[in-house]
């Protein structure tokens, strides 16, 4: 026992320093908790916006410094990979937590633990970056899912918000089954030795010679459960509802910080894991892709709710994104790349629904009618976002899709990428359909002496920073590439050295 | 102790048990049952092939899927709890509000 005990001292100490950001968090988190809670009264509990704040910013530093290598056992692993999806993470809760405040107040709603299970959520988000094994990373995917239940429900008084927190849960606990039952198959299949992803990767090829239905069965079930997390179709069913009900700051954040997070996952679990046994997921995967593009783009045209318009888009950045996953070791790169500019343009364009719907707007598609005469330039950013998420040249979005479907053309996904331009035409419909409201219709009459209501500081910020970003971003593709590599080069590193 | 293949066919049970239970039933709280069948379904598996090649990796996995069981079926209680006190219905047939 004592052996024991002060092993497990030991590899604490030697390897706290690769997970210092997600203990930060985790620990700051339990103390805001208690006794934190006890610092702001009842009627002040705003004031744990700019705390958390301070938090994600000191742990976006704390991500930078921390040293790569592995530890844990092989359980946790830092590498660029790593890096760059914990960032967009980070981004990811940083803009959620600036854009609730509003919301929170007008509502009454400002809880401590709402900032708290942001904090937990995302210390799942930056574990799951970094695990290079199917026991840290199914806890890790769990961490981060189980504390987005709870935030998609927040709002209990509010049928709309539990019912979709109960969709989302429900179907949750049935692909998590499925995702834990699909890496037992795996886990039997290597006769029991192992879990750690670099080891499975060199007995999955040979032991599927033997266990071909054991290791099909197995691929299969760990590729639905990660599509599920991803809402990639035919496993989306829970996205729209979730995104819908959801509180609109935590639509936002779902729609991008677990999503880099469970795609740096997907990317591992397939490139390291699985590769050996590629034959068996790959058209499986490509379908899902092709799927999730297609019904994405087409449901969307169809959408009356500009929250339900964002999630069905959202689903079908996902088929593209996945094209990525698809093509190896460099597309973890093309993948990376396409989720920072996603990011940038989804946050952008949901800072300003959040901010129609604090007038009680912003629901529908109708409500941006006339947006034009009201916030012109709220109209404007809007455009850019919507344009940019159509993928029109020479806005960033652009430039994240083109250099995805390159990659993928020479990696062989000829269908694959035809199909993503074509939907991605389609998607350039429903797009301007939004921009069409805002600029080419009539709005509806403002109600007796109604003034069109300042943006908040928030808003403003993020809507601006946002705009800059996607109009200018493609200037800055070098330097981005050039760091993005970084992502891709240490990937094959790791690969080589594990051969 | 029974062969690894025999309890891969119980397992496989267990599972398709859970997954038919998640589709035909309509009750969130025999849903949420449902989900934990599955769990210990894979549980199984990995306990009796953990013990098949001696190596206790797989143990600690199930007793850690335990403890993730459990805090699962936490929060999912306190959001049906919280759906009965809006709707005084826990069947899922009943909670149509988001749609298209």
């Amino acid at each position: 026992m004592n052996g024991f005990a002060s092993g497990l001292m030991e590899a604490l100490l030697r390897d706290s320093a690769f997970i210092l950001p997600q203990l930060f968090l985790a620990g700051l988190g339990t103390l805001m908790l208690w006794p934190g809670d006890l610092l702001f009264h009842k009627g002040e509990k705003h004031k744990w916006a700019p705390v958390t704040g301070a938090i994600l910013i000191v742990v976006l530093a704390l991500v930078f410094r921390t040293p790569e290598g592995t530890g844990f056992s092989g359980m946790y692993r830092v590498d660029g990979l790593t890096k760059g999806f914990q960032i967009l993470s980070i981004l990811g809760a940083l803009g959620a937590v600036a854009l609730s405040q509003r919301l929170l107040n007008a509502l009454k709603e400002q809880t401590v633990e709402y900032y708290a299970l942001i904090l937990f959520s995302l210390s799942g988000m930056l574990f799951l970056c970094g695990a290079v094994d199917f026991v840290s990373f199914y806890f890790s995917l769990e961490l981060m899912a189980i504390c987005i239940y709870i935030l998609v429900a927040y709002l209990r008084k509010q049928e709309r918000g539990v019912e979709a927190g109960l969709k989302y849960f429900l179907l949750g606990a049935f692909s998590s089954g499925l995702l834990l039952y699909g890496i037992s198959l795996l886990f039997a299949a290597t006769g029991g030795k192992t879990t750690n992803f670099a080891e499975m990767g060199q007995l999955l090829p040979v032991v599927s010679q033997s266990n071909t239905l054991l290791v099909g069965a197995g691929v299969l079930m760990v590729l639905v459960g990660l599509g599920f997390k991803v809402a990639a179709v035919p496993f989306h069913m829970w996205s729209p509802d979730a995104y819908e009900g959801a509180p609109t700051p935590i639509t936002a954040f779902m729609a991008t910080a677990p999503k880099a997070a469970s795609l740096a996952a997907f990317i591992r679990v397939f490139q390291t894991a699985l590769p050996g046994v590629a034959d068996q997921w790959m058209l499986p995967l490509g379908y899902v892709a092709a799927a999730s593009m297609i019904l994405g783009n087409v449901a969307a045209i169809k959408q009356q709710s500009m929250k339900r318009l964002l999630a069905y888009s959202s689903i079908a950045h996902v088929g593209y994104m996945l094209l990525g996953v698809m093509c190896g070791p460099e597309g973890a790169q093309a993948t990376w790349l396409y989720m920072a500019t996603y990011l940038v343009m989804n946050f952008g364009a949901f800072a300003i629904v959040i901010h129609l719907q604090g007038t009680g707007e912003g629901e529908r598609i109708e409500d941006f009618r006339g947006l034009k005469d009201r916030h012109p330039f709220l109209a404007f950013a809007m455009m850019v976002f919507l344009l940019s998420l159509a993928g029109i040249p020479p806005l960033v979005g652009f430039f994240g899709k083109f250099y995805l479907f390159q990659m993928a053309v020479t990696q062989g996904h000829i269908t694959l990428v035809t199909i993503a331009f074509l939907t991605s035409v389609v998607s350039a419909f429903y797009y301007l359909g939004v921009v069409n409201q805002m600029y080419f219709k009539d709005a509806p009459a403002l109600a007796e002496g109604a003034e069109p209501e300042a943006t908040g500081m928030a808003t403003t910020v993020i809507v601006t920073v946002a705009c800059v970003l996607v109009l200018l971003g493609t200037g800055f593709a070098k330097p981005l590439l050039e760091w993005a590599g970084g992502i891709g080069s240490e990937k094959k590193a790791s690969q080589v050295a594990l051969r | 102790m029974p062969s690894p293949n025999a309890v891969l066919i119980i397992s496989f049970l267990l599972f398709s048990t859970g997954v038919a239970g998640i589709l035909i039933r309509r009750n969130a709280l025999v849903i949420l049952m449902c989900a934990e069948l599955m769990l210990n379904a894979a549980n199984l598996n990995f306990i009796a092939f953990a013990r098949h090649s001696g190596s206790v990796g797989g143990q600690a996995f199930a007793l850690m899927v335990m403890g993730f069981a459990a805090a699962e079926v936490a929060v999912g209680l306190a959001i049906v709890v919280a759906l009965y006190r809006r709707k005084a219905t826990v069947q899922v047939d009943d909670i149509n509000l988001l749609k298209g």
